[in-house]
């Protein structure tokens, strides 16, 4: 009885096709819109953590609070007292300037790392040794982007000569390496940008104060417990310096902050589908209604043959759940697809993760958005009596 | 010979919006006799719908007692009374009432289901009956695809299929030309023959003088029963496409 009923659904269901299908279409949205979400959530955030796994470490950053401006630098000798810690402290001084060469001229936002603590990657060339930074060689590590907008496509920038000027003093730099990019939403290796040694930087900007930092930089192994580092570093720099007058910010707490953009994301986005649902659930009891109505004699005439209240009440109802059911693996298959879409789309996203929890609750939503909504029509059709059924005249 | 229908006091009253009472059966007295081919008639009001539900079991008198087939079916719940349905009466509907998206044989098949017949079973079932009407070679046929008298002749096997106790045919005729109308009562001729208690309703004389006896019922009471001198005989050839 129950294949019965499921055959005949289906019949009545292909009968009024595209009733059925526009029917169909809100329960597809919903479960379109739950799926996808919810895996975008989970597929963005490992892109993030992919990204960091490349980059091989974690980082804490110190600086000074911003609306403390005249707090004082960063010294050699924080860093010697950090250096104790499971970390390298990086020496790093920024600033921005210009570069040319030939007739082409960018701005360029140049920072400077030592030799020692540089963790920049190369994806071509070299990076500077111990010996460019002792002898304050002018070479310079520029990024893809800054190659690409500074040089004809058919020139090998590897070798070549530029021009830097920095506060109104020029100085030729010789190009030794092109940094790798990341890709990723963190946007590391991107823009026009280059990187030189340490000693190189105070060579070439006059204004540059030796052995003060406006920030440090701390890479951390990836394995270390960073919140127990965070709070050591803090209670170093709490003995050193005066009051409030830093500030500590750590990748993973920006992967926070993002996990948890996300998760609001994915709450509202959520919501929408699960709205969606909703007004898709309200269509199949809209045309349940109509089809209870419109059937009213085969009803009838199914009563009068010997069917029982709860045979017709379970033929709607499973009318009803297939109905929602199909809808559901349309939106699944739906979502699916676009996802992989998005991720062959979307360079910093690497892989698919599909959890098949959802699925499973996508589907589970489905059926029970079938059930909830299939109930009503389904006791009406029930308990239509089978003489007014048939208009037994 | 035992009675399979024993209806006595029979009375059904209908109340109007505004509490005004309707008597559509007024205390209604009937025997019908095992093997007996009988027709109802009598002007419209008279009850005779009304007793045809009652006597269907698709609806139960408000006082009285029915004895189907010895059995008492006045006071049975709605799901009983489908059961009864199903095990004791084989309908026949002036509109035929076939399911539209099913074939001849899934259409004979559908009471079988109701009464939990296994598929394999159900399909020999119903294919006997079709043939019985000669319908052996319609049966992957949709009722679009019949003539009228082949759709009346799918639903009488379809009330076959069951095995009833009692045939209860609601104008028969009445959708059908006047040849096609003749086949089909030279088919409930034969059925009659082979020992089928047979009860319909007419409001054609040339047609209830096809049974045996006339039921004449007015006011809700049966007001005579003749028995039928010049009965009409027809055959059926099932020919008639």
């Amino acid at each position: 009885m129950f294949l019965e009923n499921i055959r005949t659904a289906i019949t009545a269901l292909f009968s009024n096709r595209m009733r059925s299908l526009l029917t169909l279409l809100g329960v597809v949205i919903g479960v379109f819109a739950v799926t996808t979400t919810i895996s975008m959530g989970a597929i963005a955030t490992a892109g993030i953590t992919g990204e960091l796994e490349d980059f091989g470490s974690q980082k804490i950053i110190v600086f000074t609070p911003r609306d403390k401006p005249l707090a004082a630098n960063f010294t050699d000798n924080d860093i010697e007292a950090l250096s104790r810690l499971p970390l390298i402290v990086q020496k790093v001084q920024d600033t921005a300037g210009f570069a040319k060469y030939d007739d082409k001229e960018i701005q360029l936002s140049l920072s400077a790392v030592s030799a020692d603590t540089t963790d920049t990657k190369i994806a071509r060339g070299r990076i500077y040794n111990e010996q460019d930074e002792a002898y304050a060689s002018k070479v310079i590590i520029l990024t893809q982007d800054a190659v690409q907008n500074l040089f004809d496509k058919d020139v090998d920038p590897l070798g070549k000569e530029i021009t830097l000027t920095i506060a109104n003093s020029r100085t030729v730099f010789t190009v030794i390496g092109i940094e790798e990019k990341s890709g990723g939403l963190l946007g590391i290796g991107t823009g026009d940008a280059g990187t030189i040694p340490l000693s190189s930087f105070y060579s070439v900007v006059p204004y540059a104060k030796k052995g003060e930092y406006q920030y440090l930089p701390m890479q951390v192994d990836l394995d270390v417990n960073v919140d127990d580092l965070v709070s050591q570093v803090k209670s170093i720099l709490e003995r050193r310096r005066e009051k409030d007058s830093f500030s500590i910010n750590t990748i993973k707490g920006l992967l926070d902050a993002f996990g948890n953009i996300t998760k609001i994301l994915q709450s509202i986005l959520g919501g929408i589908g699960a709205v969606s649902l909703l007004v898709g659930g309200i269509g199949i009891l809209n045309i349940m209604l109509v089809s209870v109505t419109e059937r009213t004699r085969e009803i009838g005439l199914r009563k009068a043959l010997g069917a029982k209240k709860n045979v017709i009440m379970q033929q709607f109802m499973i009318e009803a759940v297939v109905l929602t059911v199909i809808g559901g693996v349309i939106g699944v298959i739906f979502a699916v697809a676009s996802l992989y879409l998005i991720v062959a789309a979307v360079p910093f996203l690497d892989k698919v993760i599909i959890n098949p929890m959802v699925i499973i609750m996508a589907f589970g939503v489905s059926v029970a958005t079938g059930i909830i909504f299939g109930v009503w029509p389904a006791s009406r059709a029930a308990s239509l009596s089978p003489i007014e059924a048939l208009r037994f005249e | 010979m035992s009675s399979v229908i024993e209806a006595r006091g029979i009375k059904k009253i209908y109340t109007l919006e505004g509490g005004l009472k309707v008597h559509a059966l007024n205390g209604l007295d009937l025997v019908v006799e095992d093997g007996q081919y009988a027709a109802i008639m009598g002007p419209s009001g008279s009850g005779k719908s009304t007793l045809l539900q009652i006597l269907g079991c698709l609806d139960v008198p408000s006082e009285g007692s029915y004895k189907l087939a010895g059995q008492e079916v006045a006071d049975l719940s709605e799901d009983e009374l489908s059961g009864i349905r199903n095990k004791r009466i084989g309908f026949i509907f002036q509109a035929y009432n076939l399911l539209g998206r099913s074939t001849a044989l899934q259409n004979v098949a559908l009471p079988l289901m109701y009464r939990g017949t296994k598929a394999k079973e159900r399909n020999r079932l119903a294919k006997e009956a079709l043939e019985r009407v000669g319908l052996a070679d319609r049966m992957g046929h949709q009722p679009n695809q019949l003539s009228g008298g082949q759709k009346q002749r799918v639903a009488i096997a379809r009330a076959l299929a069951t095995d009833p106790d009692i045939l209860l045919a609601d104008e028969p005729t009445g959708n059908l030309d006047s040849k096609t109308g003749d086949e089909i009562l030279g088919l409930f001729q034969e059925l009659h023959e082979e020992g089928r208690t047979i009860l319909m309703v007419t409001h054609e004389e040339e047609v209830a003088k096809h049974c045996q006896k006339i039921i004449r019922i007015r006011d809700g009471v049966v007001e005579r029963i003749e028995e039928v001198k010049d009965r009409q005989m027809a055959t059926f050839t099932g020919d008639i496409p």
